[in-house]
């Protein structure tokens, strides 16, 4: 079976989301990062202006005119450190901060152009720096130019994405989850149409019911009511197929009667063997007309089909047998589950079974049980009575090719061949064996 | 006894009128369910046969609407189809017995006088009365075993009667059930029947004369 539309639905927005969701997270990292940057490259540029407000160079060497503005530059190891430097020497000013620690200032900027800013990041390092390097013309006279650098751990940048980078991740998993969620919620409530459509065509299928309700979106509207028109028509195509074959058995089988009658009052004038031979042929028409209508009246398991309650057709039937056996004192007891169901066309099964309890009622002393079981192959139903039963080299014979196994009471040849067509229609197995009556035990297994 | 005859084949209807015409029976034919219906409803039947397929009011709609006007007879449906739902619907609808076509004339005239032996209360084909026996399939009656010689009118008054015990049986009601329409109703023939019937059956003498009601069969039996 392949995947529902709610899972193939939920799967790819899900998919489609996650993506979104994973490139959006990347694309705000990548802006955050730049900001701390130019954040941080801000931040140092102020600390060289300050710097460049008290620095004074004198014979060479850098001193301070007054108190360094900014704190941290004292303290030692506070992770803000600078650095003035001269083209021509390698001694370089060295913040009180960077004392005490081998802060690695770059060396190359010295070879700035005057007027210039480097902002550099050394990440690969054990310790990691940013640096702001400026170059700059010191005194119009001499020319010498002076390179101030400033340099900021970056621990606490990088404490500052990481921050943002766990905050994005919780942010997003949540929006992920919550629109996950109210996705499913979403595909469940949207796609439940479907869902009670599909139920209600499971229904229409047991015969629990007979169209479908009219409460459907306009989108499945249009769908319910083919089905529905579809199984109407079903049903009126078959009830016309049925009285079609109602009026044709009317009328092949009256003047079939008429004949035999007119047959049997001109027997008394007619001389023998001709009549004897209309008689014969008379009687094969019968039978084939009887037979061949009784197979094509039969449906056969139908897609959209019915479930017939046993018991109440069983009762059904024995209520009209015992109408029709009235002279016979039988003592008829049914032993099946008043909840039990059997799918199928109830005509056909009414003829199933008409014709085994109307065997049973033929032949019966004056005992019948009928007995449903529910066995692994489906539903067992046994009829027993306690007749004289049907000899063991004769049953296959009646099952099978419906020969009669008892000449005295016609009819019964042509009952049970078609019993045993529609049984096997229905791919269910009829068996005949000896009752514990006494009889005969009739052994239907319906699937 | 009268039978109503529903068919609308006329072949066949006039071979059943013929053959119950045969066995000693009254018999009105109707030719569709509505024609059934004003026979049944007007006149007091023994039995119906009634065809399934019917015009205008089927077998089925005729059985229902006699049964609603309290049109007791046994009823015995003919049916083409033969198909148990459509036997299993006519009894339900309240139809005695069922005989699906082509039949033998033997027997549904067979079945028909058990329904009619049956609603009488019968369930044995031979009705008895102490030492009357009247066997109403070989149309045979014994007194202490010794056979009976009656006409068939004579017969089918001591049947009639005997088929209803116990109660007061008019002239008409006996003419009405017995003859066909056309019978003289004024005619005293009933009376010359009913006086042979008391001299062949003497000294048994079961049909008491009730003065200006009719005829009674005093059995013993409880119906």
């Amino acid at each position: 079976m392949k995947a529902g539309i709610q899972t193939r639905l939920f799967f790819i927005t899900t998919l489609v989301l996650g993506s979104c969701l994973t490139l959006a997270g990347y694309i705000l990292d990548r802006s955050f990062k730049a900001s701390v940057l130019t954040g941080a490259e801000q931040q140092l540029r102020l600390v060289t202006y300050s710097l460049m407000g008290v620095v004074d160079f004198v014979d060479g060497r850098v001193s301070l005119s007054a108190e360094l503005p900014e704190p941290r530059l004292n303290q030692p190891e506070s992770g803000l450190y600078a650095s003035v430097q001269m083209r021509e020497s390698v001694r370089a000013w060295r913040s009180p901060s960077a004392l005490t620690s081998d802060v690695p200032f770059p060396e190359h900027v010295l070879a700035m152009e005057p007027g210039e800013f480097q902002f550099t990041e050394v990440t690969d390092a054990a310790a990691p720096f940013y640096y702001l390097s400026y170059a700059v013309i010191w005194g119009a006279d001499d020319g010498t130019v002076l390179t101030f650098t400033v340099a900021s751990e970056t621990s606490a940048f990088e404490r500052s994405m990481q921050d943002f980078r766990r905050n994005l991740l919780f942010g997003l998993t949540a929006v992920l989850l919550l629109f996950v969620a109210a996705q499913f919620l979403a595909l469940r409530w949207g796609l439940s149409p479907l869902r009670q459509m599909a139920d209600e065509v499971r229904q229409l299928e047991a015969g629990d019911r007979e169209a479908l309700s009219r409460v459907y979106p306009a989108e499945l509207q249009g769908l319910a009511e083919n089905l529905d028109r579809f199984v109407e028509h079903e049903r009126r195509s078959r009830s016309r197929y049925r009285n079609a074959l109602e009026d044709l058995a009317h009328s092949l089988k009256t003047p079939l009667a008429v004949v035999r009658n007119a047959l049997s009052t001109a027997n008394g004038s007619n001389n023998g063997s001709g009549s004897d031979l209309v008689r014969e042929q008379l009687a094969r028409m019968e039978s084939t007309v009887h037979h061949q209508l009784s197979r094509a009246a039969v449906r056969g398991p139908v897609v959209v089909g019915s479930t017939v309650v046993l018991a109440t057709l069983v009762e059904r039937l024995v209520r009209a047998l015992r109408t029709a056996y009235r002279d016979r004192s039988i003592d008829v007891s049914q032993r099946i589950d008043p909840e039990l169901r059997v799918r199928g066309d109830e005509g056909d099964l009414m003829e199933i079974f008409g014709n085994l309890l109307e065997n049973a009622f033929k032949y019966t002393g004056a005992r019948i049980t009928i007995q449903a079981t529910r066995v692994a192959a489906g539903i067992e139903v046994c009829i027993d009575d306690d007749g004289p039963g049907i000899p063991e080299h004769l049953r296959e014979d009646v099952l099978h090719r419906g020969i009669r196994a008892d000449e005295v009471q016609p009819g019964q040849g042509i009952g049970l061949s078609v019993v045993a067509e529609l049984v096997s229609l229905y791919s269910s197995t009829l068996s005949i064996d000896s009752s514990p009556l006494g009889g005969a035990r009739i052994r239907l297994v319906l699937k | 006894m009268r039978v109503l005859i529903v068919e609308d084949e006329a072949a066949l209807a006039g071979q059943l009128v013929a053959a119950l015409r045969g066995a000693g029976f009254v018999v009105d034919s109707a030719k569709d369910g509505e024609e059934g219906f004003y026979f049944g409803e007007e006149y007091d039947y023994d039995a119906a046969i009634i065809d399934l397929g019917l015009p205008r009011l089927d077998g089925m709609g005729l059985i229902r609407k006699l049964r609603a006007a309290e049109r007791n007879m046994p009823v015995l449906i003919l049916t083409a189809r033969g198909n148990w739902q459509d036997k299993v619907k006519g009894l339900e609808a309240g139809a005695d017995d069922y005989l699906t076509k082509p039949f033998q004339m033997e027997e549904l005239l067979a079945r028909l006088n058990a329904l009619i032996r049956r609603a009488a209360g019968y369930s044995s084909p031979v009705l008895e009365h102490g030492e009357l026996k009247l066997d109403t399939a070989k149309k045979d009656v014994r007194l202490s075993g010794a056979p009976v010689d009656l006409t068939a009118y004579e017969y089918k008054v001591l049947e009639y009667l005997m088929l209803n015990p116990n109660r007061v049986v008019s002239k008409t009601e006996l003419t009405d059930h017995l003859y066909e329409q056309d019978f003289d109703r004024d005619s005293n023939v009933i009376e010359v029947f009913v006086g042979r019937l008391r001299k062949k059956l003497d000294p048994l003498n079961p049909i008491r004369t009730v003065r200006g009601q009719g005829y009674r069969f005093f059995s013993d039996r409880d119906v």
